[in-house]
């Protein structure tokens, strides 16, 4: 079952091209968001049974025969494939007004679908090779997409992307071979017992600082994120919204996690590096944050800062600390993914993503300017909504851990975040109308659709906060607490 | 020892001299001869799979993509040498080899190593048995490079 996460986008993606000739848009868009719903309902419904008893090495057989391909599910990998399939079909249900104007459908779908296929096969991966493979596969498609539009500004922001992670992903390859020319093997439960019996700090030091520089420019911390906020903003929305929803998390903050975690183990030493790391990223990243004119590029400098809230929860190592993390993930993915088709939305209906030429949107697109404010609020921490729980979780784990000069930090820059996000809202959607888009419409059937699950599930998430915790996030963090051990146990993770 | 060291700074040589270089075809050649340095690296040290998929495929088979697409598309005309890189090469030549003696040097005594573990056995054991997940990654890094192809070449009709 759990090789249809990388089997059915691989397949259908492969079909698409040709689909598209005989169908340009209907077909595509019924097969990809079938494929998006498909692997959604299997995450919520089957996934959980599958680890009932703990984490699991799956070998997919083929007519009987072993492939030699083992997936490995735990919580944490669960947990973000329910992720990755409810962003990418929220993005999928947008794009199928949003993509019109872009020509082909087919071949945005396959690209779509290529990166989820990277995307599901890094977080199945159980093996340092094959993360690097998938991360590829997810980075490969993500240039692609990010000059989508073929636009002057959306070349050069994807070729400066492009620069910029392959350096990341070298640094990462130099730190694998290292790591196998010492250990001999590339699994992680071979490369966790081969470190053990080496005990090689110098080395394994010297691979930490490659990992964090490669997989930190991927998830875009400060001072590894210039690349984000040209690349973010010029993608087309839907794109936007995966790319800093998922796709900064999956390739960036889950690879860093897993390895350190499960591979490598935490020590004290890499767990303060890590939540520094996390804390400068968030106050560099909101204040830049502040002044920006730009709609989209202010989300992308807030996406940079909030990935510093989860690398912090996470970084500081403790149970609650690394459940606070991991919830932040999921509600930032959602909120951020929906503020970034949001912004899709705006710039569709009035041409421009300058906040100082808008003003007023609310009375013309009520539903955008509801579920933004939604979204906005629940980044920001405002209670009930789910990312005042995340955000609690991150700083009553700060205190707990006696980090207290961090705790005080990371709220005053929720009061920053608040402050752009209300500027943000107040320049957008409220105020008067101005005379010029007196003629705007609301978004069309599918696109808001689309931003009002997100908002409902920012809404619902945040009221049923504790079933959320108990059935997804308690199983993910414990994957990651039981460190290196969790890797020994199934000869996989 | 002596034919190591000249192999060594010939890799680094050309590999320095492909990103320095403006005009595409020297540079499309220097990692070209990088990579077949590298191939008889990888002969030398007992990796004959690697450095024949070395030589074929990236010092063959990548420098003719793109001498070809050099050629179809270049508009004609020679590419003048900045001076900065005259003067760039030097130095960063220089500075990347006294890195690596001096960071190497250091960093491999303190590098211990086991012995291989359980993925060994013959080339096409490990190819199709051992490592079948890979394959599948590599078919989907193909794929997603073909998509990006058609994305990036399509009319640009409809956008507005």
């Amino acid at each position: 079952m759990i090789f249809l996460y990388i089997g059915l986008p691989l397949l259908v993606a492969a079909i698409l091209p040709l689909v598209g000739k005989i169908s340009k848009r209907f077909l595509p868009d019924l097969l990809a968001n079938g494929v998006f719903l498909t692997l959604f309902v299997l995450a919520l419904t089957s996934g959980r049974r599958l680890i009932g008893s703990g984490p699991v090495l799956q070998h997919f057989r083929w007519m009987g025969e072993d492939t030699g391909i083992a997936l490995a599910v735990d919580g944490l990998s669960l947990f973000m494939l329910m992720a990755i399939a409810l962003i990418t079909l929220c993005v999928g249900l947008y794009s199928i007004n949003y993509m019109e104007h872009y020509g082909s459908k087919s071949v945005y779908y396959a690209l779509l679908l290529m990166m989820m296929t990277g995307m599901n096969g890094l977080v199945l991966a159980a093996d340092l090779f094959q993360v690097y493979l998938f991360l590829e596969v997810a980075a490969v498609a993500s240039y692609a997409l990010v000059a989508y539009g073929l636009e002057y500004e959306e070349l050069e922001a994807s070729f400066k992307y492009l620069m910029l992670s392959v350096v990341a992903s070298a640094a990462i390859l130099i730190a694998i071979a290292i790591i196998f020319g010492m250990t001999g093997g590339v699994g992680f439960a071979a490369v966790a017992e081969g470190l053990r019996a080496l005990d090689s700090r110098a080395a394994v030091g010297f691979c930490s600082a490659l990992f964090l520089f490669g997989f930190g420019l991927k998830a875009a911390l400060v001072p590894f994120h210039a690349w984000l906020p040209d690349a973010h903003p010029s993608a087309p929305a839907p794109i936007s919204a995966i790319l800093s929803g998922l796709l900064i998390k999956v390739s960036g903050v889950y690879a860093l996690t897993r390895i350190f975690f499960n591979v490598f183990g935490l020590t004290p030493a890499l767990s303060e590096v890590l939540m520094w790391t996390g804390m400068v990223s968030i106050v560099v990243a909101a204040f830049l944050a502040v002044g920006q004119p730009d709609m989209k590029r202010m989300l992308a400098y807030s996406s940079i800062s909030q990935v510093g809230y989860i690398v912090l929860g996470i970084g500081l190592g403790t149970p609650l600390g690394i459940a606070g993390g991991l919830f932040h993930l999921f509600n930032h993915a959602v909120a951020k993914g929906l503020l970034f088709l949001n912004s899709g939305a705006v710039q569709q209906a009035t041409g421009t993503r300058e906040l100082d030429q808008m003003g007023g949107l609310a009375k013309r697109m009520p539903l955008t300017a509801g579920t933004s404010l939604v979204g906005a609020l629940s980044i920001t921490g405002v209670p009930p909504l789910a990312g005042f729980w995340s955000k609690l979780l991150i700083i009553i784990a700060l205190v707990q851990a006696r980090q207290g000069t961090l705790a005080v930090l990371a709220v005053l820059a929720s009061v920053v975040t608040l402050w752009y996000y209300l500027i943000l809202q107040r320049k957008a959607f409220f105020g008067k109308l101005e005379e010029r888009w007196k003629n705007v419409k609301e978004a069309p059937f599918w696109m808001s659709l689309a931003t009002v699950i997100l908002a409902l599930i920012s809404i619902g998430v945040g009221i049923f906060f504790a079933a959320t915790i108990r059935s997804w996030i308690q199983p993910a963090s414990d994957a990651l607490s039981q460190g290196v051990q969790a890797a020994l146990s199934i000869g996989g993770f | 020892m002596i034919g190591q060291i000249l192999l060594l700074s010939g890799l680094l040589l050309f590999s320095i001299l492909a990103v320095l270089a403006k005009d595409l075809i020297k540079s499309a050649i220097s990692l070209a001869l990088a990579s077949l340095i590298l191939g008889i690296i990888f002969f030398l040290m007992g990796a004959p799979y690697a450095g024949v998929f070395e030589i074929s495929v990236v010092a063959g088979l990548i420098t003719v993509l793109f001498m070809l697409t050099i050629a179809l598309t270049k508009a004609g005309g020679d590419v003048r040498e900045s001076k900065i890189s005259t003067l760039v090469f030097p130095v960063f030549f220089i500075l990347v080899g006294l890195i690596d003696i001096f960071v190497m040097k250091g960093l491999l005594p303190k590098l211990q190593i086991l012995q291989s573990g359980a993925e060994t056995g013959t080339f096409a054991e490990v190819l199709w048995k051992q490592r079948t997940f890979d394959l599948v990654g590599q078919l989907a890094v193909i794929l997603a490079g073909v998509f990006a192809v058609l994305a990036l070449f399509r009319k640009k009709d409809n956008h507005d």
